[in-house]
């Protein structure tokens, strides 16, 4: 027997699992060390004395919170919130719940068009949307508005783009896409057994979707809602770019307006005060969603087989269905449009025929001759590609342990990843402000790096976590049992498993990272600017042909990236 | 595409069996406790389990689910750790709780097939059979790799197959795939974990001998682990039954079959015809039942008080059936009638009475019966065996 396997020698014992108990280890450090520190830093903040920088002084006090709590304008910035969040949310939710049954129950034509639009609309940066629309519709030459004068001779304006409710429709316009993708979701798992059973007992078809369909999709829609009316409580970019203007501020801009005045020191403690009360009411809301979340799985409809359901024929309903998707594509593209025009002229210009042959690429040939676009090019490469992988990676371990071992450690590292679902990035940036501040990594690319790894780690681990469980535990003990290692299992044999997940999941973190301007605003420096921060400025500076050719820029390349592989992803779904 | 039968040659696996009889992995009272969840007890799911598997034996750890017969496995492969005691693989301890030894599985030099044969779908064949040599912490030039793989696939006659993608495989070549993975690296121990509950009932039949035939041809010592009675019996050296945690029997499969020391270990392994009756001993005679059907002279290998609560174990083939006119007086024979009679084709399923007793016999479906008919019982005493009677089968 010229080639025996050569046995662990004896006497060489390793304690158990060795190796997963020092990776184990070390996710556990590094979790605690992005997710507990800026929490604990944060409440550390908020009760220090007013008038001393925070981390400074060992005293406590409530002054912050006393300032707060009898401040009449804590409770109009409260309300304002919850108001804003509602309306877009009950928008969006609407919107998208109408899109997700055309294209998933029903036969309307292009459903592959709207679906991978969808996908990739998430990676659009809601900033360069928001310029788009300030574009369209500012008071003074917004295109719509200067439309409206023209066509009817008379003064004022079509919407005013300074007001609660052009503020909130935008706003849900950026909620559609993912409500979308998780409404869809709902509906493609659900039995049509159920449906058709319906039928064969003698409903009809608005019948079924009402007694059926709709209370079958209750649970699920709630649990979406209460989903996005968090992510608007905790947004930031349009608030930042429309609200403010319209003297309707929320939580979110309060923080970032304490802790970055235009004039004047900034009050970390007030701020601090702030993101602890926004802090609890995300905490609240997730609580809300988590609850109802479990109460949905009392309803679950996954039969787990493959089906495909019935889809209802629109009959002479279609035109108007197809009517409805066009109508939403064209106010989806309309911003964009307008960007792209600007951006093709040296000087602002309103679109016309007559100024067709003023058209010039210079404002881009300018942009890249730019040092500054190069550098916070390059920062933004090193950005996104640095935070998708750290996320990924951490998440396909983390995600590994809370799925395939029961143990109190595991289940602590599922509790402290998904935290940070519940901090709002402001917050959560605030904190590593505060953390950062006196160390060399502040005013780096790497603390926006450090940010966007936390803020993102919640998505990754749930994405990873959903899609190990589909994971038979045999196939990697089958590695193991051969003899390869713990880490070779995991390189050689899950990761390979579960590829177009961790792709999916590494663009999804690629194109947020990318289009977040929370992070990259608050922690700016003269070194650090990525293209989101480079945009705000130009933006403020004002350079409305170079922001406007910035912003076709970083969306044409998350487009170039993203697209293919939601092409590839729909496809598959189709087959 | 069909599945072909194989035939392995005993040159291609050539195993030097120089100290057949020598222990190749001893179990020593292994325990391990689950924590109970949400308020329920703490289950035990191995409750002190000891054995010794010789070289070279294809032996069978065969029970109900729940029984912890996966659990050990487990613990053999190294993919859990018992709670406490030792396994030992040849001379060495893989696991010892005292002294802390625990050798990881991918340390334990083992062959597995998997339940659902783990063949990993983004690998071709040829890279499923080629991982454990290539990843298994032993170097090997790449010429010696393709020429172990293609032996080792040559060996379950797959190797015209190296090239294909796994998912394109049938679920018996994805088996014969598993088994090749497997011994590739010529383990010191192959462990089987249900293998044959995957296929369908006729492939099932064929496989069963084709995996015996192969491992006795390598020479290999199996662990294999089944819930089904007959897959044991028809492949085993050596067979334990497990219950609750616990070994309740361990023999070759005429022992565990035709002497049951149970009444679980005698409803397990097939049907029977249990009697409850009371133990009737005498110093130097036979064990006498006293039943409602008489009195019942038995074998047994359990020591009964007098008057213990005892259960006879007649099995459908023991009884023999004699026309009424034979009379009733010689030992073991009583007077019955048939009440029901079921053809089947390869056999009657006859229900009888006897004494207010039902019973249930396969006669042989070339004999005619009647139903109604009055007959004469006779249960030879070698072929009825005495066991305690359990409570918590009484319960049940």
């Amino acid at each position: 027997m010229s080639m025996a396997l050569k046995h662990s020698g004896s006497g060489r014992f390793m304690p158990a699992f060795s190796q997963q108990n020092v990776v184990r280890g070390l996710l556990l450090l590094f979790v605690s060390a992005l997710v507990l520190g800026p929490v604990l830093i944060l409440i550390r903040a908020s009760v220090s004395p007013a008038g001393v920088m925070p981390l400074e002084t060992n005293r406590v006090s409530l002054e912050h919170f006393q300032n707060l709590l009898t401040s009449g304008s804590t409770w109009r910035l409260i309300v304002n919130t919850l108001q804003y969040a509602l309306v877009s949310m009950s928008i969006g939710v609407g919107i998208a719940t109408i899109l997700a049954w055309l294209t998933e129950r029903t036969d309307i034509p292009g459903r592959f068009v709207v679906r991978v639009l969808m996908f990739s609309w998430m990676a659009v940066p809601a900033l360069v949307v928001g310029f788009g629309w300030i574009l369209l519709l500012n008071p003074g030459n917004g295109l719509l508005n200067v439309l409206y004068r023209e066509l009817t001779g008379m003064r004022g304006y079509l919407l005013p783009l300074y007001s609660f409710w052009t503020l909130s429709i935008i706003t849900s316009f950026a909620v559609v896409p993912t409500a979308y993708v998780m409404i869809s979701g709902l509906l493609r798992n659900m039995d049509p057994q159920l449906e058709n059973a319906a039928r064969v007992h003698g409903g009809s078809g608005t019948t079924v979707i009402r007694k059926v369909t709709l209370p079958l999709l209750v649970p699920g829609l709630f649990s979406v809602g209460i989903y996005m009316f968090m992510a608007v409580v905790q947004t930031f970019d349009l608030p930042l770019i429309i609200g403010v203007t319209a003297r309707y501020p929320v939580l979110s801009t309060r923080v970032y307006l304490l802790s970055s005045p235009e004039n004047g020191l900034p009050n970390y403690g007030f701020a601090a005060a702030f993101g602890v009360l926004l802090l609890v009411i995300a905490s609240g809301l997730m609580w809300a969603y988590l609850r109802t979340v479990s109460a949905g799985e009392k309803y679950r409809v996954v039969t787990g087989k493959a089906f495909r359901p019935r889809r209802i024929e629109l009959g002479w309903w279609k035109p108007v269905a197809i009517a409805f998707v066009i109508i939403y594509c064209l106010v989806m593209a309309l911003p964009l449009l307008m960007l792209l025009w600007v951006s093709l002229n040296t000087s602002f210009v309103l679109p016309s025929y007559d100024a067709l042959p003023g058209l010039t690429l210079d404002v881009y040939r300018r942009l890249l001759a730019n040092p500054v676009i190069l550098r916070a090019s390059g920062n933004t490469v090193i950005l996104v590609t640095a935070s998708a992988t750290i996320v990924m990676v951490t998440s396909l371990l983390i995600g590994w342990f809370t799925t395939r071992t029961g143990s109190r450690l595991g289940k602590a590292l599922d509790a402290l990843s998904f935290a940070p679902m519940a901090i709002p990035p402001i917050v959560l940036v605030l904190a590593i402000v505060l953390i950062y501040l006196r160390t060399p990594v502040y005013g780096t690319i790497w603390v926006i790096v450090i940010a966007h790894s936390t803020v993102f780690l919640a998505f990754g681990v749930r994405s990873m976590s959903s899609a190990l469980i589909q994971v038979h535990s045999e196939l990697p003990n089958a590695a193991i049992v051969s003899g390869a290692s713990w880490l070779t299992s995991l390189r050689k044999v899950t990761l390979p498993l579960i590829w177009p997940q961790f792709l999916n999941g590494w663009l999804w973190v690629f194109a947020h990272s990318a289009r977040d301007l929370t992070a990259p605003l608050m922690l700016l420096s003269t070194t650090n600017v990525v293209a989101a921060s480079g945009l705000w400025n130009m933006w403020q500076f004002p350079d409305l042909p170079g922001a406007a050719a910035l912003s076709v820029m970083l969306m044409g390349s998350l487009l170039l990236v993203v697209l293919p592989f939601q092409i590839y992803a729909a496809r598959r779904l189709e087959t | 595409m069909s599945e072909r039968r194989f035939t392995p040659r005993k040159a291609d696996f050539p195993v030097v069996r120089s100290s057949v009889g020598r222990s190749m992995l001893a179990i020593d009272s292994l325990l391990k406790t689950y924590p109970g969840r949400g308020g329920r007890a703490a289950t035990k799911a191995l409750d002190g389990v000891s054995f010794t598997v010789k070289e070279g034996d294809f032996f069978t750890l065969l029970g109900p689910s729940g029984c912890g017969k996966t659990t050990t496995l487990q613990c053999i492969a190294g993919l859990e750790a018992p709670d406490d005691g030792t396994i030992r693989m040849g001379s060495e301890v893989v696991f010892g709780s005292r002294g802390g030894a625990f050798v990881p599985a991918n340390r334990r030099g083992l062959g597995m097939v998997f339940q659902s044969y783990a063949i990993w779908p983004h690998m071709s064949v040829f890279d499923n059979v080629a991982f454990p040599l290539v990843f298994g912490g032993v170097r090997m030039a790449a010429a010696s790799v393709k020429a172990e793989v293609m032996r080792a696939l040559e060996m379950v006659q797959l190797g015209h197959l190296a090239d294909r993608p796994a998912p394109m495989l049938s679920g018996g070549q994805q088996q014969r795939v598993a088994l090749a993975r497997a011994l590739v690296r010529r383990p010191r121990i192959l462990l089987l974990d249900e293998p044959l509950s995957n296929l369908d009932a006729k492939l099932r039949d064929t496989m069963r001998a084709e995996i015996r035939a192969l491992v006795k041809s390598v020479g290999i010592t199996t662990i294999f682990v089944t819930h089904d009675q007959t897959e044991a019996i028809g492949m085993s050296d050596q067979i334990v039954l497990m219950r609750a945690g616990r070994i309740v029997q361990q023999g070759g499969p005429r022992d565990i079959y035709l002497r049951p020391n149970s009444v679980f270990t005698a409803d397990f392994m097939g049907r029977s015809n249990l009697i409850a009756g009371k133990a009737v001993v005498e110093p130097g005679a036979p064990l006498r039942i006293d039943t409602k059907l008489g009195v019942l002279v038995a074998e047994t290998d359990t020591e009964f008080a007098p008057g213990a609560s005892v259960v006879a174990v007649v099995r459908p083939q023991a009884v023999r059936i004699m026309p009424k006119a034979s009379g009733s007086n010689s030992i073991n024979s009583f007077a019955a009638w048939i009440v029901s009679l079921n053809f089947l084709g390869d056999l009657v399923e006859a229900e009888v009475e006897a004494g207010g007793v039902r019973m249930v016999l396969m006669l042989n479906p070339y004999d005619t019966y009647e139903e109604g008919s009055e007959i004469t019982l006779h249960i030879p005493p070698e072929n009825c065996v005495a066991v305690p009677a359990d409570d918590r089968e009484a319960a049940s």
